[in-house]
């Protein structure tokens, strides 16, 4: 008794846009938004390019009409401008959020401890508690959200690494599969944090120059920041309204093999792929397009074209858009579904930016100009996390 | 889902189920900490001395289930606050190094999804994996995703935890939240106090679960929910809801158990229900037991399942008695009166 | 420093930095190798890492490339010899 799960709105805040407009135009014209950060506060802005939303918390929470609200992180703020235009797009109201049959599913790797140097003290007990106490968990903008928007129904929040808002995105949809739930919206948010940069700088797979995926020359991953919801609703409450999509796929699976790097056989890669194919109830060579996980990172980027090669033989066009947003984090599951909805809705590809030299081990290259006409009938988007989490979905036109 | 199996690190005698021998501990102090078992037998020195506590306790209950259970398909943890302690100690080098080389493992260590991440690896468990981190509910929505899996036909057998640690840190940030008592209190008269507060604790619990019913099932796991942000007429309609769902009248629920923890400002929700629906059940705590923190509905699950086996939970747990026998629980608590978590189980 | 000192004092410090529990500096053999199967503290990738913090806190040497860093850390004998070369002490 399994239903279908249809994408009814989409919001979307990143380096290359305020909204999926925005977005798109940025990704057809091959723009960037990876730069010298001017908002991050740390010293590796010197060194290292980030995919920043060039705004301000302060202007962030203006768009989001919350100024004089005191204690928000600006991974909650994030969350709250994707969240808004989401449910704005599915044409939500009121009373089809706070129902017992809506539920929420979000990710975050940081949460508020973006706000790290008010963490420190507080942690410490150093001068006057700051405002931000209460952002700091994780699940704290999920909570808020809850509140702000009367939510009734199932919550959930998770942190699987890079592959968080992958999941949110896959619970919601079996949320919805299983009669649990009419609708759900699944997403996730990432500030850019002194503490993640510090992090990554300390396993040394920062890139000094926008990160190169699939490259030979490639030498490490670039961080971004962004959020993305989508509004996942069942057949019977669809009604007439604009269908992006359904999710069609979904797998997960653990690599098992490193905290903080895939094996060489890419068995969890295999192993989410191939589930995602087997939930879709299709042949890998149905796929039209793959939005990668594509770090840049010498790991990944070999381990999942391996994984590639093994399902697919013959792999179909496939890309790494953080080249345009850099390493969103745990919003990146959701940022690359809204980027494979988009390509999917308008049967386009984009451009591949930053492979000049791409890897011959398995002869393929990421798609490279914009294609304007090429049908996509089912998208393929990967999302693989330190811990060993592989997470995959599959978008299908409805 | 059937729970085949478990294991649990808390401030008590748990362990090793040492605490249905020797009783409960009372605890006079501020900060309540889990008696840990000796890990060298169980985990090798060589993973063992990377381990935050929250991993090395979650790997002590979890590892020696997984060795001895074949057949697990995948692994959920819940943990909302992760290896805190961790986290900190890096944000420590960050300021104290001016942001210079640092060393990588406080990082990854401090992940949430560190734990089960590291039991898979440990496990060779190449399955489903997830971790949820959604504060006083993050444990119910582990229970829910397990719940969908196994409905999904495709797996059998499971790894589900819950677990928090307690640091001087997020000790520290919760103290200034105003989650703790400001008094000294004994854990013996934390339930019947009437301030504002709780005690802090910490603890791990795990389960294999299995989608079917066999010989040794100690208890089921019938459903789910939440809600929150609502009034307490709210957490009444949604209480009679859920059990509704599930072809359940109030009075058809024997047992409740009630995450009540002493806080006068959120303790009135158990108050209303005990009321309006509960008042010929029985009624069990255990929050005087293990102190609060985000996953402590796990160590419920686990006292819940203990007594649907017919073991005799400690009288400390006892709140009201009647001559009901326990079939059906319903296990109901809230997290700082916001969140509100609903787990329905039943005999094997 | 005496190479005898040093020796100690590195040993002193790896065991801290690792948190290798249960190994005293008398345990680990000064040529054998540190990483990989054939070790019998058997460190990794990461444990390449904090090494290379450690070079740098202790002794002022910056080991930016990973790749270099397992190649001068096969030994506690080697780490001893680098530091010698590059050390401020």
């Amino acid at each position: 008794m399994s239903k279908r799960v249809f994408i009814t709105g989409i919001g979307l805040i990143s380096a290359i846009g305020n909204n999926a407009t925005e977005t798109r135009d940025n990704l057809k014209r091959g723009q960037t938004g990876i730069q010298k950060a001017k908002l991050l506060k740390s010293r590796y802005v010197e060194i290292f390019p980030f995919g920043e939303v060039p705004h301000t918390t302060e202007y962030l929470k203006e768009k989001a009409g919350i100024s004089d609200e005191k204690g928000i992180s600006r991974t909650e703020v994030l969350a709250l401008l994707a969240f808004q235009q989401a449910i704005k797009d599915a044409v939500l109201s009121n009373e089809d959020i706070a129902t017992y049959d809506t539920a929420l599913l979000s990710a975050s790797t940081v949460g508020g401890m973006s706000m790290t140097d008010q963490l420190y003290e507080d942690a410490k007990k150093i001068g006057e508690p700051s405002d931000y106490l209460s952002s700091y968990n994780i699940g704290e903008h999920t909570n808020n959200l809850i509140k702000r928007f009367g939510i009734k129904g199932v919550s959930a929040t998770f942190n699987t690494a890079c592959s968080s808002s992958a999941n949110a995105i896959m619970f919601g949809a079996k949320m919805i599969k299983s009669g649990r739930c009419k609708r759900a919206i699944a997403g996730g948010a990432d500030a850019l944090a002194k503490f993640t940069v510090n992090g990554f700088n300390a396993l040394q797979i920062l890139s000094a120059k926008p990160c190169m995926p699939f490259d030979i020359n490639r030498t490490g991953l670039t961080l971004g920041e962004g959020a993305a919801y989508l509004v996942l609703e069942s057949e019977e409450s669809v009604g007439n309204k604009k269908i992006y999509g359904e999710v069609s796929g979904y797998g997960n699976a653990n690599d098992a093999f490193h905290p903080s790097s895939i094996s060489e056989e890419a068995i969890g890669i295999i192993a989410s792929i191939k589930g995602a194919l087997e939930v879709a109830d299709i042949q890998p060579g149905e796929i039209d397009y793959i939005n990668t996980h594509g770090t840049g990172t010498e790991n990944n980027d070999i381990t999942e074209q391996t994984g590639m090669n093994k399902i697919f033989g013959k792999i179909p066009p496939f890309q790494s858009t953080k080249t345009y947003t850099g390493h969103t984090l745990a919003a990146a599951g959701a940022i690359e579904a809204v980027f494979s909805l988009l390509a999917m809705e308008n049967n386009e590809l984009y451009p591949s930016l930053n492979c000049e030299n791409p890897m011959d081990d398995y002869n393929v290259v990421p798609n490279k100009n914009y294609e304007p006409r090429h049908e996509i009938k089912h998208v393929l988007s990967n999302s693989f996390g330190f811990g060993g989490n592989c997470s995959s979905l599959i978008f299908s036109k409805v | 889902m059937f729970i085949k199996d478990m294991s649990c690190i808390s401030t008590q005698e748990t362990y090793n189920n040492v605490i249905f021998e020797n009783g409960v501990k009372v605890f006079d102090a501020a900060k309540l900490w889990a008696i840990e078992p000796e890990y060298k037998c169980i985990i090798p020195f060589k993973l063992l001395r990377r381990m935050s506590k929250l991993v090395r306790m979650s790997v002590g209950a979890g590892l020696p289930l997984i060795e001895k259970h074949k057949g697990i398909d995948g692994i959920i943890m819940a943990s909302s606050y992760g290896s805190v302690k961790r986290s900190l100690r890096f944000l420590n080098q960050i300021i104290e190094y001016d942001e210079g080389t640092l060393t990588p493992t406080d990082f990854v260590q401090s992940t949430p999804n560190c734990v089960a991440g590291v039991l898979a690896l440990m496990g060779k468990i190449t399955g489903y994996n997830t971790t949820h981190v959604n504060q006083g509910l993050s444990f119910e929505s582990c229970l829910l995703d397990a719940m969908m899996l196994l409905e999904e036909g495709k797996v059998n057998r499971l790894l589900l935890g819950g677990g928090e640690e307690l640091s001087e840190e997020n000790y520290n940030i919760d103290e200034q939240r105003g989650i703790f008592k400001e008094e000294a209190i004994s854990t013996s008269e934390l339930l019947q106090s009437t301030s504002k507060g709780t005690l802090p604790g910490e603890g791990v619990a795990m389960f294999v679960i299995d989608a079917m019913k066999n010989a040794d099932s100690l208890a089921e796991i019938v459903d789910v929910d939440m809600i929150s942000h609502v009034t307490k007429e709210e957490v009444f309609e949604k209480t009679k809801h859920f059990l509704a769902k599930n072809g359940l009248a109030p009075d058809d629920i024997d047992t409740v158990f009630m995450g009540r923890n002493g806080d006068i400002r959120t303790d009135f929700y158990y108050d209303y229900l005990q009321t309006e629906l509960f008042n010929q059940q029985n009624i069990y705590v255990y929050k005087a037991l293990t102190g609060e923190y985000y996953t402590a509905s796990a160590i419920a699950v686990w006292l819940a399942a203990k007594l649907l086996s017919e073991i005799a939970l400690p009288q400390e747990c006892s709140w009201k008695q009647t001559r009901r026998l326990s079939k059906n629980i319903l296990l109901y608590n809230n997290c700082e009166g916001t969140q509100h978590g609903f787990i329905l189980m039943r005999k094997a | 420093m005496a190479n005898e000192e040093l020796i100690l004092k590195l040993k002193t410090q790896i065991i801290e930095y690792l948190n290798l529990m249960e190994i005293e500096p008398e345990d680990i053999v000064n040529d054998a190798p540190l990483f990989g199967p054939d070790s019998d503290i058997e460190l990794d990738s990461i444990d390449a890492i904090e090494l290379s913090v450690l070079m740098e806190r202790e002794y002022g040497i910056k080991i930016t490339d990973p790749k270099k860093g397992r190649k001068v850390m096969t030994s506690i004998d080697k780490m001893v010899e680098y530091i010698l070369e590059n050390g401020k002490g």
